[in-house]
């Protein structure tokens, strides 16, 4: 019970602890172009520019595909680490994302 | 050589019937028949690289620039209808398209790396005349709001493309 108890209030201080948090990428930039998070929170990535742009990390461990104008794409950070990503269609797009 | 020198003088001449239009200052129907015309010539030439190159590098490049200027096009397409303007062809918009097509016809005749790098070599001088001109010429006259934003807002994409049509022209060195 008082085990049961104890998960329970972890997993509710969890929940209550994520964040989601919004990456712009509009002018080609991704912005802000370092994004700290903790581990277990959600980055959205919105396109706001006329043309497909992605985001890919550099060691692979995410990889949103082609986001559509005015398209967006989810992705939650379960893992620590700092993941450099850039837009592979174009080279000069670089980001970072930091996961505590 | 001499093609590149050519390619690059018709850019040159483009970019010298800006400046002309500078000292009276285009109207914003003409900026928008300018900004149409400069992103289709890009368009027409990606399309011809595409299908022409043996280089995969110079394809994705070609690629990109066909649906980034697709989309610049369309965004800019939206706003002229949205604002009722009527883009009004002028001596630079024509100057623009009549370069495009002499640059295509040039490339008629290369093939191969030396198409390649007459093409990527095009690409910079093209996209550095475009900068100038929103620079010089475009972002300072116009006069509604919403279209100087948008060329603002699309300058970066061209300072990007530029840049990564640098770096492959140092591949072909």
């Amino acid at each position: 019970m008082f085990a049961a108890l104890a998960i329970g209030g972890i997993s509710s201080e969890g929940r209550a602890e994520s964040t989601t948090h919004t990456v712009v990428i509009e002018a080609m930039q991704f912005t802000p172009q370092v994004l700290e998070v903790k581990q277990g929170d959600t980055v959205i990535w919105v396109n706001k520019d006329a043309f497909p742009h992605n985001a890919t990390a550099i060691n692979g461990s995410f990889r949103s595909g082609d986001i559509a104008p005015d398209g967006s794409w989810k992705f939650r950070a379960d893992k620590k680490g700092g993941f450099p990503y850039r837009c592979t269609l174009h080279p000069t797009m670089k980001g970072s994302l930091l996961v505590k | 050589m001499k093609t590149t020198f050519n390619l690059l003088l018709g850019t040159l001449l483009a970019i010298a019937a800006t400046s002309t239009l500078a000292q009276s200052g285009p109207t914003d129907a003409q900026i928008a028949a300018i900004v149409v015309a400069a992103n289709s010539v890009d368009i027409e030439a990606g399309k011809y690289a595409e299908s022409k190159s043996p280089n995969e590098d110079v394809k994705a490049f070609a690629e990109r620039m066909v649906v980034d200027h697709s989309g610049v096009n369309k965004q800019a397409v939206a706003l002229v209808n949205k604002l009722n303007v009527t883009p009004e062809e002028n001596d630079t918009s024509k100057s623009l398209k009549q370069n495009g097509a002499d640059t295509l016809a040039k490339f008629q005749n290369l093939n191969g790396k030396e198409f390649d790098k007459a093409y990527i070599d095009n690409e910079v001088a093209y996209h550095q005349a475009v900068i100038d001109a929103l620079d010089n010429t475009l972002i300072p006259n116009a006069k509604n709001e919403e279209l100087k934003a948008l060329l603002v807002k699309v300058r970066p994409a061209f300072i990007a493309h530029l840049e990564h049509a640098k770096h492959m022209q140092m591949s072909f060195k």
